[in-house]
């Protein structure tokens, strides 16, 4: 087993450093430059000028000699500043992961505890009236862009009762409760989209499992429905639901860029995206290390969790 | 408790029927879908809003906190390197100018550009314009805050500041106008320029012209991490896409101002979630774009305060690249500009609340704003005749081009297909519109080498005449974004920075003007003006031509104050 | 998104017997498969459901030219923000466009941008699992960690990306979307091919002498099919939903475009309070869209996975 993991996180370096190289190529293919959004609004710029503050944030240097630079300023944990604002990266990483990590949780536990009793129900209660409207409620969450859903609960919110979260970002520790009353509505919209995936998954993947030999035989030897259920057919079906909400967790620390943005959460989603927009490079490319290299790691536990659900999966 | 509406009445809507319209609007999206369409008044063009709220007859109040939900987050705290109003909407509060223009409290109506002292109590020019001499207020300090400590502000902090400016940056070109600043004593400052400029006061009261202190520039080495001046406001915290607070400077040489204990900015980048802020009660006020718009909050806050706000500070129109075929024939430029029907934009995008479009500030050269007929002949719409010039142009039969902007706000979006639409439909050009995010477009425009057409802009927040018509018409202006290239402009424009009699200033202006139409060197679109919609109880925050107060107009929060 | 690790639904158990399948004609493979797609159908009615929804996409967006009333692309700004009237059944936009009409010809979009990113991103995605799978060895190490590569990064942020370097228009959007589907393709084809591979007879097929080609056409691809034409179905459903949230960010299809996506994103929301209905339908449009599509991939699961069709 430890061979497997020790070769797996080998086999990592390559692939983060060839994401790390194509993100790298991408932004610098990108039309624009992070000059234009600095001199904000203004033409009067001479070439000299430009020429300076390019040469100052060494955007002048041939690519390869920026990359290099870059990767050095990676392994060596210091990934420099932004070129937008000079604020150093490690900075704005710790004030946007929180926020992220946080909304990502509180998606994740509203999403599960929405989708797997339904899925369950779905699955147990298969082609009735129950399991029809527990699939189109739950695929409806699938259908509606985020950003409709997040701009119709904040506009209802504020015309039906005069509230919405309170805007302006305060940590949990800062306090507590205004920090939930913020997170809460994002994070039911955001786990609305997520449950809806979660709950078909279960749903398949337990119609799957109760068609199994051993579940039927648990069944003749006379225990109680339930049991059988939920002890045996959950375990095994958990397997592709770990995968999903694996993938789910994944897009989820990536940042949900199209919350973020309308509940005014300044998470790791904005970030990025406006890094990208305002081709802040460093920026860009730490982050999306970060996230790969987050990536790369959950699939790994992923891929090591199915092993002690299943215990007929084994590697080598 | 209702605006100042000078007419006295809402055109024809009573409030029970808002009321009525509000729970019919609650009950659901299927309700929603059958709802009434836009008002009436709404479409015939007639605003019930008032345009100016004059300052309120009763004393004001000390206290209280005024909290805004704002698009703009800025890049950075560094005046020498951004113009962007993320910056200046609070820049304006935590420095002071030499000059300033007027404050809603004491101006006498929406269109007062009078200047007023700042950090300087008095100023003259010598007789050739070249040679300005300001006297400072006495006993100003800066703030108490390390490193500055509260200390007195000298003419040598201005001459410091000015020089740092002229060294690198965004306002180099201004400021390397000044060939040499004496200090003779503490408190006076002069200014020696290198040529003639009438308008040297006027450029030194525009709203990124703040005063910065020399010991953190030289402390950090740049000003992106303090913002320390003389301001009526010392920003406490700044949270990048958080919030910025501010609180009352007590050491402030405007005795008893400002009035308010804090002023707190939120980042909000989403429009529909500023809305729902203002609703919530979170935000104290807040600018919409049209009469639709603000019909739609007064459902719900029937008691808001509404200020059309007419004098917006930033024009767009149709930018051409016309430098090169086909734009640099002025009969294709004239044909372009008869084929574009804008009083129907204004009557319909804009719900009858819109300008027709303007290049220099119609108060620069005459009393009322602008009347279609006086754009002259190759403003109004004319299709036939703008086909039968576009063939005398050698374009018979029209031609391709293609067309790129930025949305920064709905309506545009909706003008741009418009003029798509009417360009191919009156003279067969066909357009491809491309929206870009703001980086690319802003990049491509100001480098001005971009073919074909551009939604473009001429920038925030110039107020002052000379940036209206040297800075942004002559040809060898580094901000001329336009590509205007026309000898008779270069001429008036520098002309009109030698002349300092008003009369004379108004007459040249107008000449500049009626020249731009005749050779439609810009071709102006109808634009927004909005409104600025505000929670009963705040007053004093109107805005006045050119400064809006939730943005470059920042500074006259220093007089606004909370009923409450 | 849901579909990438998919496949280990149906390769999960690696060290279990392979699954004995009677050595079927392509051809006839195909022809029970869609017996079998078919008597679904009849027994499921959601699925069926899902299918004529399906169907009644795929002929609005081909009669588009005829069903619509008006010119999607006509501007008449007189008549702006109207409400849903006789004339005009779902109302008309900020310009004075009929909804119903860019409805309509917005299918014709979205079906375009669905099929081809998810078309090229299964083809694409389906040669390079292939070759990784069959061959195995280098190719198929290096491959598979530039596959990983790729998908180590966000999708919405790769999407991003590509379309910033090109022009944001429809057709690159439908590019990026193409290229961040094809990894997760690539692996689940990968999957399957590795189990289709332990086939009895696969092996007494290369002990023959059969030509690659023949093996592949004939015993791993009709294995593959399945577990592809699935995720696709719902991968079409994503990719409406990504392109209006390109088009929110600002850099997907272009105006006048009448595509949901940016009806949705742009006047749709901007004017969600005075003109509801400019959200509503595109929002239903989308919904539908989506919801047939990952219906329908349901029903496609329910008739052709193995595991559940044994005890049908």
């Amino acid at each position: 087993m430890y061979k497997y993991v020790l070769r797996r996180m080998f086999l990592a370096v390559p692939v983060l450093l060839l994401s790390s190289l194509i993100v790298f190529g991408l932004m610098r293919v990108m039309p624009g430059d992070a000059l234009t959004v600095l001199m904000g609004e203004s033409g009067n710029i001479s070439e000299k000028e430009l020429a300076k503050v390019r040469k100052e944030l060494r955007l002048d240097l041939p690519y390869y000699q920026q990359y290099g630079l870059w990767l050095w300023q990676m392994m060596s944990l210091r990934p420099g500043d932004s070129l937008l604002t000079g604020e150093p990266i490690t900075v704005s990483l710790r004030k946007a992961i929180p926020v992220t990590l946080e909304l990502a949780a509180l998606a994740m536990v509203l999403g599960l505890v929405i989708a797997i009793p339904i899925g369950v129900l779905s699955a147990t209660r298969q082609d009735t009236a129950s399991d029809y409207a527990g699939r189109v409620v739950a695929v409806s969450g699938l259908s509606f862009p985020d950003f409709w859903l997040g701009t119709l609960v904040i506009t209802f919110a504020a015309i039906w009762f005069h509230w919405i979260p309170p805007i302006g970002y305060t940590s949990l520790w800062d306090s507590p409760w205004r920090n939930l009353q913020q997170f809460l509505l994002p994070a039911a919209v955001l786990g609305f989209r997520l449950s809806a995936a979660t709950m078909r998954m279960t749903r398949s993947t337990v119609l799957e499992v109760l068609r199994e030999d051993y579940v039927r035989t648990a069944w003749a030897k006379g225990l109680a429905g339930r049991i059988v259920v939920y002890k045996h057919a959950l375990k095994n079906a958990l397997i592709p639901v770990v995968t999903v909400i694996g993938g789910q967790l994944g897009v989820l620390l990536a940042g949900a860029v199209v919350i973020e943005t309308i509940f005014a959460l300044p998470g790791m989603g904005r970030l990025t995206v406006e890094a990208i927009l305002y081709r802040d490079y460093p920026v860009v490319q730490t982050n999306v290390m970060l996230v790969a290299a987050t990536l790369v790691t959950l699939n790994l536990l992923v891929d090591l969790t199915y092993a002690w659900l299943d215990p007929r999966i084994r590697y080598s | 408790m209702p605006t100042q509406d000078p007419k006295g009445t809402y055109s024809g809507v009573s409030r029970r029927q808002f009321l009525r319209r509000a729970g019919g609007t609650a009950v659901g999206l299927g309700a929603l879908a059958l709802s009434r369409p836009i008002s009436k008044a709404a479409a015939q063009g007639a605003s019930p809003y008032t345009e100016w709220i004059p300052a309120n007859t009763k004393a004001p109040k000390r206290g209280g906190t005024l909290t805004r939900a704002s698009a703009w987050d800025p890049p950075m705290l560094d005046p020498r390197l951004t113009q962007s109003v993320g910056l200046y909407q609070f820049a304006g509060l935590t420095s002071n100018r030499l000059v300033r223009y007027a404050f809603p409290d004491e101006a006498s109506g929406a269109g007062d550009m009078s200047l007023k002292g700042d950090l300087a109590e008095s100023w003259s020019a010598s007789p050739d314009n070249r040679v300005w001499t300001f006297k400072l207020r006495q006993g100003v300090k800066w703030q108490n805050v390390a490193p500055l400590n509260g200390r007195e502000l000298t003419s040598a902090d201005i001459k410091y500041c000015f020089e740092a400016y002229a060294k690198e940056g965004v306002q180099t070109f201004n400021f390397k106008e000044i060939e040499g600043i004496e200090t003779p004593d503490k408190y006076t400052v002069r200014l020696h320029m290198q040529t003639p400029n009438v308008f040297v006061a006027h450029a030194l009261a525009e709203p990124i012209s703040i005063v910065f202190s020399r010991e953190v520039l030289e402390e950090d080495g740049d000003l992106k991490k303090r913002l320390i001046g003389t301001g009526p406001f010392v920003l406490k915290e700044h949270t990048r896409k958080v919030r910025a607070v501010l609180r009352r400077n007590p050491d402030y040489w405007d005795k008893g101002r400002p009035y308010l204990d804090e002023y707190i900015i939120l980042m909000t980048p989403d429009d529909a979630t500023r809305k729902a802020a203002f609703r919530a009660g979170q935000a104290d006020f807040v600018w919409m774009a049209s009469p639709s718009e603000v019909e739609a909050i007064r459902k719900t806050n029937p008691s808001a305060s509404v200020q059309a706000y007419h004098n917006s500070a930033v024009f767009f129109g149709l930018a051409m690249s016309q430098d090169k075929p086909p734009f640099n024939d002025v009969r294709v430029r004239r044909a372009l500009s008869m084929a574009i029907d804008r009083q129907k934009q204004v009557d319909t995008v804009f719900e009858g609340h819109g300008i027709l479009g303007w290049g220099v500030p119609y108060m620069y050269f005459q009393e009322k704003p602008l009347t279609a007929a006086q754009f002259g002949p190759w403003w109004q719409y004319k299709p036939a005749e703008a086909k039968k010039l576009l063939a005398e142009a050698g374009h018979p039969n029209g031609f391709s081009t293609t067309l790129f902007y930025y949305e920064y706000w709905p309506q545009m979006t909706s003008q741009v297909q418009l003029v798509q639409a009417e360009l191919k439909k009156n003279l067969n050009i066909d357009v491809k519109i491309t929206k870009l995010d703001y980086t690319t477009y802003y990049g491509r425009y100001v480098e001005s080498k971009w073919e074909g057409l551009c939604w473009g802009f001429q920038s925030g927040h110039a107020v002052g005449l000379d940036e209206r018509t040297y800075q942004y018409m002559h040809s060898k202006s580094t901000k001329n974004f336009f590509r205007v290239n026309d000898p008779q402009i270069d001429e008036l424009t520098t002309k009109l920075r030698q002349t300092p009699d008003p009369k004379e200033q108004r007459a040249i202006t107008k000449r500049i003007v009626d020249r731009e139409f005749d050779q439609v060197a810009r071709l102006w679109m109808p634009y927004d003006n909005g409104f600025i919609v505000a929670q009963p109880f705040v007053r004093n925050h109107a805005s006045i031509a050119l400064r809006r107060t939730d943005g470059y107009g920042s500074p006259h929060i220093a007089r606004v104050w909370l009923d409450k | 998104m849901n579909g990438d690790r998919g496949a280990a639904s149906m390769t999960a158990a690696v060290a279990a017997p392979p699954v004995l399948e009677a050595a079927h004609a392509p051809c006839e493979e195909t022809i029970s498969r869609v017996r079998l797609l078919w008597l679904t159908l009849r027994r499921k009615p959601l699925g069926a459901v899902s299918a004529a929804l399906i169907l009644l996409l795929i002929l609005t967006a081909l009669l588009a030219n005829v069903l619509a009333p008006f010119d999607p692309l006509e501007t008449r700004p007189d008549i702006r923000l109207q409400p849903p009237s006789r004339e005009h059944l779902f109302g008309t936009d900020d310009i004075g466009r009929d909804v119903l009409s860019r409805i309509i010809y917005g299918c014709r979009i979205s079906l375009w941008v669905g099929l081809l990113a998810v078309g090229i991103g299964t083809v694409a995605g389906m040669i390079v699992g292939l070759v990784c799978g069959y061959w195995e060895g280098r190719p198929d190490l290096i491959l598979q960690r530039v596959m990983d590569a790729v998908q180590a990064i966000p999708a919405l942020i790769l999407a991003l990306a590509i379309v910033s370097v090109l022009t944001p228009n429809t057709t690159n959007a439908m590019l990026a979307i193409a290229l961040v589907i094809i990894p997760g393709n690539s692996r689940i084809v990968r999957g399957a091919v590795l189990s289709a591979k332990q086939n009895r007879y696969v092996e007494a097929a290369e002990a023959l002498g059969c030509r690659h080609l023949h093996i592949l056409a004939r015993h791993i691809l009709p294995n593959v099919t399945a577990p592809i034409l699935i995720i696709a179905s719902i991968w079409l459903g994503n990719a409406i939903l990504i392109e209006a949230t390109l088009s929110f960010l600002g850099v997907g299809t272009q105006p006048p475009t009448p595509s949901w996506g940016l009806m949705l994103s742009s006047t749709g929301r901007a004017f969600m309070e005075q003109a509801p209905w400019l959200a509503i339908f595109p929002g239903l449009a989308i919904s539908l869209a989506v919801l047939a599509f990952n219906l329908f991939g349901d029903t496609l699961r329910d008739a052709w996975d193995p595991k559940l069709r044994r005890k049908g």
